[in-house]
């Protein structure tokens, strides 16, 4: 082959390949410049993946930039200073998990009349908000699956504990009268005796549910945690007592649950999709930003107690059957929802 | 007072005055040289968007400044002046929205709540001769206590809209009306403690207290009164956060404002030892905190060095406290 010829075949597959590595970007969305950032209420590693899910969603939708931004401590007042920081760095639309299902509002009022938009994401603000609306988990569903997955894997009958996070939180109730709801249709055979409630923070985690099982572990045949610290707690305790005989079921996919399912101390535990809120929240604040896209009035929404206009971002339980891919499920799941999020649930011109 | 010059009943001297306008004068110019390093290097930072927002937490932090700057002086502190604070702001919420009051009837309720519980902090320090220090640390959790049982920590979001309005207003497109209130309240403080009895008496008495006694200032009222005075300041301070947020939220407050009551006035110039105080530098050690927490945010600085900046910030005030203080007493030395 002649040096000039091979030189222009190489240069074409290079082409080809930059087309096709560019080509999916080019072809999901037009490139815009706005600037959107991710703001979770403070640490904690149930935001981990929004970062990932900023990054992708920056290069397959083409975004001028999507940040993840993480306020110091969860302060609402810290919160709301980064947001109002950011936005006078000319950002110009964010995805928020609130400090304060309250105390939110005003800052958010405040963006909104600045043109702009924000949604809640993985917890709702209370209506009346200006969230254009809230998209995270349907916690009652995903503690009343969750509680299924527990009862079968208990064989149907015996005694559980409902590990639950704050008392105050809108949340824990519904999870609470999720978890009463299955145990009634057992007909008697399950029966709920405790529900140790405040445990979603490290040390009270570790001293309630260590004290219960230290007292009660020959009364419990099943546990159910519906928050991250306690799955991450009780899937630790069980593995120190090397008892396999309590059944546990989880939240979330901490490393520690995971194993803890492949060695038998833990039944399952209940996925919830922060990647993919993280994700689709980007690709639609960008839609929304500048005003070509509004929210319908008339969606789908699903009404939860804290607002009127929620959107499910998906759960499943994860188990030793699917323990090596219910990522691709969880991204299938996000795939669905942002194909069809344009139609289901805006007006674009 | 330090605004005037250091410790004025005792020392009044030309060199004190023009100590204590330098040190005013210098953090000035540290306000300054932020300002021009930050909006010279985030455009942002003097957009009218920011301006806003700085302005409004300048006006609620320099309240609170106050309210310990007024225990300060009188030789104590007051660590219950979060927990005042959001007493004030539950008690506003239930009389605006559950009670339906009229909002000038909840402002006064919201005030003269915080007055109360600063006087009660006054009359247990008075009456028992126990250190301000576990005085108002002990009545800081029994307020908070109480005020979550009584409120069973559930915020109150419906006021009436023109709270949450005057929050969100800006005069002349830029400026908080907060921000115009904490400066008529540093005003009116910079008149009591310059010109009425009842001010000189709070510096007497915070500055050598037998020695007060002996000049025949009743020192146990004055402590009590600096309390009361604390109290309805926070009680003010609570007041400008549920206009900001609209609505009355229990996880205000408490010790989030503990930092930034000591900052304030420590960096302006009012000495932890009592006898003086400092209205304007409080101010603008309140405006020298807020600038550097908002141009750090701007600039996009790791949001965790925010918190080692406050640090050194405080470490640099106190440091200067030991050695305001170290002069102040040398001079006395001096003039003996």
């Amino acid at each position: 082959m002649r040096t000039g010829e091979l030189l222009v075949r190489r240069l074409g597959l290079g082409l080809a390949a930059v087309a096709c590595g560019l080509l999916p970007g080019i072809l999901a969305a037009e490139a815009s410049d706005n600037k959107l950032a991710l703001i979770p209420g403070g640490p904690h590693p149930y935001f981990a993946p929004w970062e990932q899910a900023a990054a992708d969603a920056k290069r397959d939708f083409s975004i001028g930039a999507v940040d993840f931004k993480v306020p110091q401590e969860w302060k609402l007042n810290l919160q709301t200073e980064l947001l109002e920081s950011l936005a006078a760095q000319g950002y110009k639309g964010f995805g928020v998990f609130p400090g304060d299902a309250v105390g939110i509002n005003s800052t958010v009022d405040e963006l909104n009349s600045a043109g702009i938009p924000s949604i809640a994401l993985a917890g709702c603000a209370q209506d009346p908000t200006k969230v254009a609306f809230c998209f995270g988990t349907d916690v009652y569903n995903s503690a009343y699956l969750g509680t299924k997955e527990l009862i079968k894997g208990m064989g149907g009958k015996g005694n559980i504990v409902h590990l639950a996070g704050l008392l105050v939180d809108p949340n824990t109730t519904l999870r609470k009268n999720a978890v009463e709801k299955a145990v009634s249709e057992t007909n008697g055979a399950v029966k709920l005796i405790q529900t140790v409630a405040d445990t979603d923070a490290q040390e009270a985690a570790d001293q309630k549910i260590n004290a219960l099982l230290a007292a009660q572990k020959d009364e419990i045949d099943g546990m159910i945690a519906t928050g991250y610290i306690p799955s991450v707690v009780a899937s630790k305790s069980l593995r120190t007592l090397g008892d396999k005989r309590i059944k546990f079921v989880g939240i979330d996919d901490d490393p520690i649950v995971l194993d803890a399912i492949k060695d038998g101390y833990v039944v399952g535990t209940m996925a919830q999709n922060p990647y993919g809120q993280g994700y689709v929240a980007a690709y639609v604040l960008d839609l929304l930003v500048g005003g070509s896209c509004t929210v319908k009035d008339d969606a789908p929404w699903i009404k939860t107690p804290q607002t009127a206009r929620f959107i499910d971002s998906g759960t499943l339980v994860i188990n030793n059957a699917n323990l090596t891919a219910y990522k691709d499920d969880l991204k299938k799941i996000t795939a669905d929802i942002q194909k069809s999020f344009k139609d289901k649930y805006l007006n674009c011109k | 007072m330090t605004d005037q010059g250091v410790h004025e009943p005792l020392l009044s001297g030309r060199r004190l005055l023009l100590a204590g306008a330098s040190a005013r004068i210098g953090l000035l110019a540290i306000v300054i040289m932020f300002w021009i390093l930050f909006s010279s290097l985030a455009p942002g930072f003097l957009s009218a968007f920011n301006l806003f927002t700085l302005g409004r937490s300048l006006a609620i932090d320099v309240v609170i400044g106050f309210a310990q700057m007024v225990v300060l002086a009188t030789g104590g502190m007051n660590l219950a002046v979060g927990s005042i604070g959001v007493c004030a702001v539950m008690t506003s919420g239930y009389l605006l929205q559950i009670l339906g009051l009229p909002i000038p009837i909840g402002i006064l309720g919201a005030l003269v709540l915080g007055g109360a519980l600063g006087w009660l902090n006054g009359f247990a320090i008075v009456r028992t001769g126990v250190n301000s220090f576990i005085i108002t640390l002990a009545s800081a959790n029994l307020f908070s206590g109480a005020m979550l049982i009584l409120t069973k920590a559930v915020p109150l979001n419906a006021l009436p809209s023109e709270i949450g309005a005057f929050g969100k207003m800006k005069v002349a497109s830029v400026v908080s009306p907060l921000l115009l209130i904490a400066l008529g309240i540093g005003a009116a403080l910079y008149v009591l403690f310059r010109y009425s009895v009842l001010g000189r008496q709070i510096l007497a008495a915070g500055a050598n207290s037998r020695a007060a006694a002996m000049s025949g200032v009743p020192v146990g009222r004055v402590v009590i009164l600096g309390h009361t005075l604390s109290g309805i300041l926070a009680a003010s301070a609570g007041l400008m956060v549920v206009a900001r947020l609209g609505a009355a939220m229990p996880a205000v407050g408490g010790e989030e404002w503990l930092l930034p009551s000591f900052l304030g006035p420590v960096l302006g110039g009012t000495l932890l030892s009592g006898g003086t105080v400092a209205v304007i530098g409080t101010m603008l050690g309140a405006a020298l905190v807020t600038t550097i927490r908002s141009g750090l945010l701007v600039l996009q600085i790791g949001n965790f060095w925010l918190q080692l900046f406050l640090g050194l910030i405080l470490l640099v005030a106190v440091l200067l406290d030991r050695y305001r203080g170290l002069y102040v007493e040398r001079r006395r030395l001096g003039r003996q």
